[in-house]
């Protein structure tokens, strides 16, 4: 077939002291459709980036169509024939369909100046490929901020298609479609692979992977470690290259008493924007994970419980008592609480002093109008002597303080509430081990005082190490549920990789 | 990044004498001290009541402004002057003269500036319009209102009993409108230190996404602040009246722009979140006596604002180097 459509040699790409990708190899041939496998920020789409332009390598050499190339930028990409897909869309939404699909390839008439009319047939002719799935409003005259997502995503694709490029980059490009849509999409791939296109294609579903790959290279840690022949491999091969070397049941887990028999909250049904309906129950005592790739409605679910989601449909119910959650200051008064990584965002109040930070909720939840500070600060203590926060004093300004012990007020913040259920995202996200340790260990009394956990991590070795049993997600629904000796990292790759 | 390896500044010997706030209070006791060897008498004691008068009437105005400021998102109400013409307005024709008409002519004020306050307040929420938009056109809809009411011949009398309240000496040769003041001041500085809905404010001025994850129902404290600021403007308007007896038009388009400056002199963060009501009470004294004492020395128009401004960029120099050396 000739020389080789994309060739990455030792590509490494650092961001500070960061390594994205190290010694990454990569080889694509023109007439395959090669898949990307790994977990986030295994280096997948820093490698994609590196090839579609938009990042510059630190070091080694990517050859393209077997000469080796320093791409100045994306139009130097796309210029060479690289249509990528981007996972974030690119799309204008106040252009039309056609205007994004052929923007900066657009038609001119002999004055120079748009040809509207062939724009609008070029755009008609590639919404045609996808006929009748491409759905209601997907016309060349519709503007992109109408369309649903999933239609987006096809004027992506599109976009991709239209400017005839010898290398496709689809970085999660079926997420939200549909499978009559994704169906359509792999019949156009195939086609494009006979003309001697070649194909990178991200995906998180395992079943995509054998219906449409041809090789798949799984990348762990920044480094490329196999590339596979489809044909001649497996699920639990490529689950175990996932994993990597890691032994079996090398977790600790934390050992924890048995969760009580009764219940702290039970969901029935419960359906967000982008969460199919789901039933489970937590028990007082229990911490219930949430595994799966990141962004697979995990935090959705978490936002839809304490009411910051909007709407919502199904059945809440806490302790006995239906809960509707309207807002999250419903959820504080109805015994939720809710804790995030991501404290910068959604936790700190950042130049209002330590004191300031740790009592506002426990005030808004009484309802006390007057700020004692002398009952507040023996409320306060037991809780701070139990997180272990290390502060000069309560009236410093937070940012004065190390993230993690930020993270431990804002954690203090709700222990003080005492609240029934704790929803926690991605609690640990940038603090330290002492930290982290310190806030499992507080994880531990609280199961022991009967709060039900609800645990989202992106580190599978705290999901694992502290979770009684573990929803995996993918696309929004709950493709398994892992409890006892299935809680190990295989396991949690396999369910992840898997269609609902 | 870089900043980590660079060496601590050494405490300051003195951190208060880098407040706002004293920084502030010392400057206005410089300039009374300019004034006075500069023209004696600037700084008599009957001269310093009669400043802080004036300075009371910004102050009550800056109070509404320092509590859209603190909540954040831009937050500023440059309808003030019209809140405060209206509620001299209202409260001069319900009043008429009649002492007994003091408390109802309050009320009214209150209600309708806090009704505007409110609109303010729901348009920046609600409607998501930017705050400087909202009240720049609640202002000029206020403006053609009191046209409208007045033709142009404003009518309406103080009752006795406001002027005596507001300009009869209480002690000491100090008009009723200090206590009035002092005791407003104290009243906010307890709300903002001391209660919950202080530190809601707060909250919501640093971090609104956070303070609504944290339980503060953001929407309703937002219009609230709003509102507040509509009600200090017509009770400042209010109060006004019980100055100069009759009603004037467009009386608080003065306060616009001072009343913005007297809080961030005061050291209230523009950007919300921190500052207090002692540093606009701070600033709007300060404020009073340069503008009085760039009238006293009968410097010509240009050259007094000129002055001004220069004072004010010193002032934000000064306070940005607080900053730097805080962060």
């Amino acid at each position: 077939m000739g020389a080789l459509a994309v060739e990455a040699i030792g590509l490494s790409k650092t961001y500070g002291a960061v390594t994205a990708l190290r010694e990454g190899h990569f080889q694509l041939r023109p007439g395959e459709v090669h898949i990307l496998l790994g977990s986030n920020g295994s280096g997948k789409s820093t490698l994609c980036k590196l090839i579609a332009g938009s990042i510059r390598p630190s070091s080694g050499e990517l050859s393209l169509f077997g000469t080796p190339t320093n791409l100045s930028g994306p139009n130097d990409a796309r210029a060479r024939g690289i249509g990528v897909f981007y996972q974030e869309l690119s799309l204008s939404p106040h252009l039309s369909v056609a205007e994004n699909i052929l923007l900066g390839a657009e038609p001119l008439t002999r004055w120079g100046t748009v040809d509207r009319s062939a724009l609008r047939h070029r755009a008609r002719d590639l919404i045609a490929l996808f006929g009748s799935a491409a759905g209601p409003g997907l016309t060349p005259d519709a503007p992109v901020s109408r369309l649903s997502f999933d239609q987006k995503q096809i004027v992506e694709i599109l976009k991709v298609f239209s400017s005839n490029p010898r290398v496709i980059i689809l970085d999660e490009a079926t997420s939200s479609l549909d499978r009559t849509q994704v169906t359509i999409l792999f019949e156009r791939l195939r086609a494009l692979k006979a003309q001697g296109v070649a194909i990178i294609l991200i995906t998180h579903r395992m079943e995509e992977i054998f219906e449409i790959g041809d090789r798949v290279t799984i990348v762990r840690d920044g480094l490329s470690v196999a590339t596979l022949e489809i044909a001649a491999t497996d699920k639990n091969e490529i689950v175990h290259h996932m994993v990597g070397a890691r032994i079996e049941g090398s977790i600790q887990r934390r050992l924890r008493p048995e969760p009580s028999l009764e219940t702290a909250l039970t969901l029935d049904g419960l359906q967000g924007p982008a969460l199919a309906p789901l039933s489970v129950t937590l028990r007082r005592g229990e911490i219930l994970g949430l595994g799966g790739l990141h962004g697979q409605g995990q935090s959705d679910l978490l936002l839809t419980l304490f009411g910051a989601q909007g709407t919502q449909a199904g059945r809440i119910t806490i302790a006995g008592q239906r809960f509707r959650p309207t807002s999250p200051r419903a959820a504080l008064k109805a015994g939720i609480a809710y804790i995030s990584g991501d404290r910068r965002r959604v936790g700190v109040f950042a130049g209002r002093p330590v004191f300031e930070n740790l009592t506002l909720s426990i005030l808004l939840k009484t309802g006390a109008r007057r700020v004692r500070p002398g009952l507040l600060r023996t409320l306060l203590e037991p809780i701070l002597n139990r997180l272990k926060l290390k502060a000069p004093s309560l009236a410093v300004p937070i940012q004065s303080l190390s993230g993690g012990n930020q993270q431990k007020a804002v954690i203090g913040r709700w222990l003080t509430t005492k609240p029934k259920v704790l929803l926690l995202d991605d609690p640990t996200k940038g603090i330290d081990i002492q930290s982290k340790n310190d806030l499992y260990a507080m994880l531990d009394s609280l199961c022991a005082e009967g709060v039900g956990i609800i645990l989202y991590s992106s580190e599978d070795s705290e999901l694992l190490g502290n979770a009684d049993r573990v929803l995996v997600f993918n696309s929004g629904q709950v493709t398994e549920e892992l409890s006892g000796a299935r809680l190990t990292e295989f396991d949690l790759y396999q369910a992840a990789l898997k269609a609902a | 990044m870089i900043g980590l390896t660079a060496s601590l500044p050494t405490a300051p010997r003195f951190p208060w004498a880098r407040h706002p706030i004293s920084i502030a209070f010392l400057l206005s006791i410089l300039l009374l001290g300019v004034g006075e060897t500069l023209s004696p008498g600037f700084a008599a004691p009957g001269q310093i009541l009669s400043l802080l008068t004036v300075a009371a009437f910004l102050g009550l105005v800056a109070a509404g402004q320092t509590l859209v400021i603190l909540g954040g998102r831009e937050g500023i109400d440059l309808s003030v002057g019209g809140t405060v013409s209206l509620g001299a307005l209202i409260a001069g024709n319900l009043m008429q003269g009649s002492d007994a008409m003091l408390l109802p002519a309050l009320l009214g004020v209150i209600l309708v500036c806090g009704i505007i306050g409110a609109i303010n307040g729901l348009g920046v929420t609600l409607v998501r319009l930017p705050p400087l938009v909202m009240t720049l056109g609640m202002y000029g809809v206020i403006q053609g209102l009191l046209v409208l009411l007045t033709r142009g011949r404003p009518s309406g009398k103080a009752a006795p009993l406001l002027l005596d309240l507001i300009t009869a000496p209480v002690f000491a040769g100090i008009p009723g409108l200090l206590p009035v003041w002092a005791l407003i001041a104290a009243l906010l500085t307890l709300i903002l230190t001391r209660t919950s809905l202080g530190y809601a404010i707060y909250a919501l001025g640093s971090n609104e996404l956070a303070a609504r994850f944290a339980g503060v129902p953001t929407v309703a404290l937002r219009i609230g602040l709003y509102a507040g600021s509509g009600i200090l403007g017509g009770i400042t308007g209010f109060l006004l009246l019980g100055y100069t007896g009759t009603v004037f038009v467009g009386v608080g388009d003065q306060y616009v722009l001072p009343s913005i400056i007297a809080v961030v002199i005061g050291g209230t963060s523009l950007a919300g979140g921190a500052g207090s009501y002692l540093g606009t009470v701070a600033g709007a004294i300060l404020l009073t006596i340069l503008q009085s004492l760039l009238t006293t020395l009968a410097i010509d128009p240009a050259g007094r604002q000129m002055i001004f401004g220069a004072t004010l960029l010193v002032l934000m120099l000064l306070y940005g180097r607080r900053q730097a050396l805080r962060g």
